[in-house]
């Protein structure tokens, strides 16, 4: 397939916004607020059957058609540039190496859902990328792309980037809108949805990074054309693939959507780095998802063939353990990674993933009990379903698939005191 | 009006109200920690997730709106199941204090965990240490541990006070409320949040191991405090534990607590009228009759100052100051004694202090200062009358100590004192005005007697007794009718406040048709426009 | 307290939100720039330039992980720990750098130099094993690499 996302990011001074416009970049803002309505833009992004990126697939046109059509109040756009999904590191590379096509797509969305303004919500950590985002901002201001009456059209739209200060958490969309608002990161209970009431009370939509990177391509070339590459309408268009672990060539690789895992970690990703050490687990989709077994992991990475094979597309973060990978260490670090992010807002969840990274660090440690291997399925089906967001079911999932494809290693853990894979490894 | 199946019955609900209001209106009870009726929804504590037919997860009933045609189940084995677990989560590092929480007995966490836990913890990792009586206020202690994160103080902080002192701090499991180093819990109402807070985080330091809440008494009554009339809950030590090991009553008050009206003060009361009643004890009660400055028989001296009056009323030159803490019925007696005797005339002292804020205080701290005018419909102010006396125009002058504060009884200048031949003191304290009375006789304190306040805002609104006054003591109305006795004139065989009340009823227009079971617990507007036609 | 300058920075960053609570975050960011960390002054600051209680504040300031409540070394180390990084050797990692500069996570370098701590994931398990140094990533890791930057470091 040819690159769409990534067509840019070889390029000399790639962040340029001289160089993005000379490779035909800003023809699809053009195009949007000179010849198309915002509902155009909508049911074009319709069409394309584009499903968000930042984890939960969710179809992008349909949100966009959830906001207000009459403007009683500002309406805003919120770029979700959190990325902290452990295993997920794509947005961060459109931001570094073609903040352009990311503006774009903010611009042109912002466009469709008739935004006052697009706040670029990107996590602290990412300074480098801020600072690229923050000359590409000023950039697009001057060449009239961003600010009043964009291109003459009559819409005006400020384009500001946010930075966090270190919360997974705000990376939930309700979330990101607390946090924007000044507040700790608290998501909120949902009715009202961000499309009726979001940030400052206002018609709010947050759309990924990767999903916004895609409007260009779909106004340039077409819905249908989009909508053509993948396997099927509902699962479409170019995609990121994030790989990392035991692999001889992690990174970021653009394909279409459906890439077969096999293809990614064998073909494009070199293979497994140490070649005695064969594939034990992998999980698909960022760690809040369901882990693969080695068997289960001919599967095509998209988002229906992955929640048929018991797991999701997740935030398309692929995590490859081989054989000297002990799970229970890496179930206690993915537990950790909970605990720590926990807001702490809603029970389950403070309660819940505090209790589970203990019990897992007694296992890890040699004290565990035959029991606690129940107890953590136990406490973690009785956080999922019960919290205010989906960070509870995201702390579950990984609790749950672990335990079940791999007890025979959590028990053998247990009655040996020890990890008995390290020991071949 | 939209339909709800709860629990198989189907229910009228009022348009936009949830779940949990719709169940909690008809006694249905739903468990909940986070949701009060007077603060914003959080939906954090989960413990009120509900069956909600078609919706595939279980949903807050504190917060999902009924739509027409819902149908709820609120004690499914799926519903119990999540209540067990929120319970166990709650509980995992919750600190095992009640022995010595002053929350145990009205604590929603023992209360929900007897209903909902399964009654054995798995949890068996060290739990969280943290703070623990902090003091965090003039009247707040904190304790870290017992929080469960519910947010309704730093609720009440944010939305009713306007203060925001307290916030949440750290994140996840390590999360806890606190206060910004230097700064203080120092609203003037500050101990709201210990009332809200379901379990033992908060805690009044003046209620701080003073008893168990099952030995309480509660009474419902008024507040005396200011011209709000916030109504409140009198807690006294109950009848059976009244006994200590000297053989002597102990019914003292041990706290007050708003009770919920919301015309009147919504779910919150102030921290001045909170531990207003720390002011009956400042001063030595009056309990018996004295004369001269010593114990005297009551009736003796009821007879000395009945003659007294009585001379001084028919030649017009009698006078009477009352409290703006006094209630209807004592006014109204004395002023149907004194149009009996001759004629007095009244005067009502003002208390005024501080401002009127957005919230509930009032710079009127007269609690009954409007009944007062009514009632009394005194023709001059107090000034006037004690110009009076100290040109000599009073011979007899009757003052009504106050009922809450010794402090708040009036002053008399040296002027009157000289000018004015006798001075009765009728009050429950030895305060200055008593000091300087020749003839004292001992009335009931606020919390020993049933009567009527009027609020500023003309509601009229039941005291009712929450122990006894000890002693000769008794309310003011009752020692009006003793002196009537004494002087030979009729007054009504009134037996009990409620009698009193009737008859200022038929006298006072702006009580007409006032009865106590009209006024009942929550109060009934009184004032010429809301009576009229009545 | 921080001069004109300052405020005037400030004043922009308010500018762009429809409320100055909204400005909390980039304001904190400007004042553990300007100071090194979150001190209780500037929290303060803050508080009073954005209309919200100083408890408000702290509460942001405490929930939010990379704003400091205490100074740190000149040269703060955040090493990624999480899934990716781990399986790609960051425990190593991070056992070799409390072995060289000889401190704990949370501690600093007598020298003033060096701190240290253990982060979650960086979105940059391409990389891994890695950690952020102040502002910047170091990204595939040795331990010869680590020793050679680090001995570079004034």
């Amino acid at each position: 397939m040819e690159k769409i996302l990534t067509r840019n990011i070889h390029k000399e001074r790639s962040v340029s916004i001289d160089v993005y416009e000379a490779g035909g970049g800003y023809q699809a803002l053009r195009k949007a607020v000179r010849s198309l309505t915002p509902d155009e833009v909508t049911d074009q992004v319709k069409k394309s059957g584009l499903r968000g990126r930042g984890g939960a697939g969710f179809p992008c046109g349909l949100k966009w058609s959830f906001m207000p059509k009459e403007k009683k109040k500002p309406h805003y756009l919120l770029c979700n540039a959190d990325e902290s999904e452990p295993g997920t590191f794509k947005d961060r590379l459109l931001m570094e190496l073609d903040p352009h096509l990311v503006l774009e797509g903010c611009l042109a969305s912002a466009y469709a859902i008739r935004a006052d303004a697009c706040y670029v919500y990107i996590r602290g950590e990412f300074v480098h990328a801020a600072g690229v985002l923050d000359r590409a901002v000023a950039e697009a201001y001057a060449k009239g792309y961003a600010g009043s009456n964009v291109l003459g059209s009559g819409w005006s739209c400020e384009l500001v980037v946010h930075r966090g200060a270190g919360a997974y958490i705000c990376g939930e969309e309700t979330a990101l809108m607390t946090s924007l608002e000044g507040e700790r990161g608290y998501p909120r209970v949902k009715p009202p949805f961000p499309a009726q009431r979001g940030v400052w009370g206002c018609p709010t939509t947050i759309n990924n990074v990767e999903t916004l990177a895609c409007v260009p391509s779909i106004l340039e070339r077409g819905p249908e054309w989009f909508a053509a590459i993948g396997p099927n309408e509902r699962n479409s268009g170019p995609k990121l693939y994030c790989l990392s672990g035991h692999v001889k060539r992690p990174g970021v690789y653009e394909a279409a959507m459906g890439l077969p895992l096999g293809e990614l970690i064998y073909d494009l990703g070199g293979g497994m780095l140490h070649a005695d050490r064969p594939l034990k687990a992998c999980i698909p989709g960022g760690s809040s998802v369901p882990v693969l077994a080695a068997a289960e992991c001919d599967v095509a990475l998209d988002f229906d063939s992955l929640v048929k094979a018991g797991s999701a597309l997740g935030s398309a973060g692929i995590m490859v353990m081989d054989s000297s990978t002990c799970m229970v260490k890496a179930l206690l670090r993915i537990a950790h990674f909970y605990a720590h992010e926990s807001c702490g807002q809603c029970t389950p969840c403070r309660e819940g993933t505090g209790w589970l990274e203990r019990v897992l660090e007694r296992i890890e440690g040699g004290s565990g009990r035959l029991e606690d291997i129940d107890l953590l399925k136990s406490v973690a089906d009785n956080i999922e379903g019960n919290t205010i967001c989906a960070l509870g079911d995201a702390a579950a999932w990984p609790v749950q698939s672990f335990v079940k494809k791999f007890r025979d290693e959590f028990v053998a853990h247990v009655q040996a005191g020890k990890c008995t894979v390290l020991s071949h490894a | 009006m939209p339909k709800l199946t709860l629990d198989g019955r189907e229910i009228d609900v009022q348009p936009g109200a949830t779940i949990l209001q719709a169940a909690l209106s008809r006694g249905h009870e739903i468990p909940h920690f986070c949701w009060h009726p007077g603060l914003s929804i959080a939906g954090n504590c989960r413990i009120c997730l509900v069956e909600v037919e078609k919706a595939p997860k279980l949903q807050i009933a504190c917060q999902t709106q009924v739509q027409d045609g819902m149908v709820v189940r609120t004690a499914s084995p799926r519903v119990e199941a999540a209540r067990n677990a929120v319970m166990e989560f709650l509980l995992i590092n919750h600190p095992l204090d009640c022995p010595i929480c002053d929350q145990a007995g009205e604590c929603r966490l023992q209360d929900n965990a007897v209903a909902h836990g399964t009654g054995i913890s798995r949890y068996t990792e060290p739990k969280l240490a943290l703070a623990k009586a902090v003091d965090i206020g003039e009247h707040v202690l904190l304790d870290q541990e017992r929080c469960i994160q519910c947010s309704r103080c730093i609720r009440f902080c944010d939305e009713i006070t306007g203060t925001s002192e307290l916030a949440f701090f750290r994140r996840g499991e390590r999360t806890v409320i606190g206060i910004w180093p230097g700064r203080r819990l120092d609203n003037p109402y500050s101990g709201n949040v210990v009332d809200i807070c379901p379990v033992g985080a908060l805690t009044l330091k003046e209620f701080r191991f003073q008893t168990r809440v099952w030995y309480l008494e509660n009474t419902p009554s008024i507040c005396a405090g200011c011209a709000r009339g916030c109504n409140v809950l009198i807690a006294t030590g109950r009848q059976r534990e009244l006994m200590t090991t000297q053989g002597q009553q102990d019914d003292r008050i041990k706290r007050v607590v708003p009770r919920v009206n919301i015309e009147v003060n919504g779910h919150w009361m102030c921290d001045e009228g909170r531990l207003s009643f720390e002011r009956l004890a400042v001063a030595p009660r009056l309990r018996q009759a004295e004369s001269g400055g010593s114990a005297a028989d009551y009736d003796e001296v009821v007879r000395e100052a009945a003659r007294a009056l009585a001379a001084a009323a028919q030649a017009g030159r009698a006078g009477l100051l009352a409290g703006p803490r006094a209630t209807c019925e004592t006014l109204y007696a004395w002023r149907r004694l004194g149009s009996a005797l001759g004629s007095l005339r009244g005067a009502v002292h003002a208390i005024e202090r501080g401002a009127d804020d957005e919230l509930l205080l009032r710079r009127d701290k007269g609690a009954n200062s409007r009944g007062a005018a009514w009632v009394l419909a005194p023709p001059t102010g107090e000034a006037g009358l004690l110009d009076a006396a100290a040109r000599g125009e009073i011979d007899v002058l009757v003052v009504l100590g106050d009922a809450l504060d010794p402090h708040d009884t009036p002053a008399l200048p040296d002027a009157v004192r000289a000018r004015v031949e006798t001075l009765i003191y009728v009050g429950p304290f030895r305060d200055a005005a008593a000091e300087a009375a020749r003839l004292r006789l001992p009335a009931a304190a606020w919390s020993e007697e049933d009567g009527s306040y009027v609020s500023f805002e003309d509601r009229v609104q039941l005291l009712r007794r929450a122990r006894l006054a000890g002693g000769a003591a008794r309310p003011g109305w009752r020692i009006a009718v003793d002196l009537a006795l004494a002087a030979g004139v009729e007054l009504p065989a009134w037996t009990q406040a409620a009698d009193v009340l009737a008859a200022a009823a038929q006298d006072v227009r702006e009580l007409d048709g006032l009865t106590e079971e009209r006024i009942g617990l929550l109060g009934a507007p009184g004032g010429l426009a809301a009576t009229a036609g009545a | 307290m921080f001069g004109v300058e300052f405020e005037k920075r400030v004043d922009a960053i308010v500018g762009r939100y429809p409320e100055p609570k909204a400005a909390l975050l980039p304001v904190l960011w400007e004042l553990q720039r300007a100071n090194g960390w979150i001190s209780p002054p500037c929290a303060e600051w803050a508080a009073a330039r954005l209309g919200v209680s100083p408890a408000h504040v702290h509460g942001a300031v405490t929930f939010y992980t990379m704003y400091k409540q205490r100074p740190t070394g000149r040269h703060h180390i955040q090493v990624c720990t999480t899934l990716s990084c781990m399986l790609r050797g960051s425990d190593e990692l991070l056992e070799h750098l409390r072995r060289k500069l000889g401190i704990h996570e949370g501690q600093v370098t007598a020298d003033g130099r060096f701190s240290l701590q253990r982060v979650e994931c960086l979105g940059s398990c391409g990389t891994a094993p890695m950690f952020q140094l102040n502002d910047d990533y170091h990204e595939n890791l040795t331990l010869s690499a680590v020793d050679a930057l680090l001995d570079r470091l004034p």
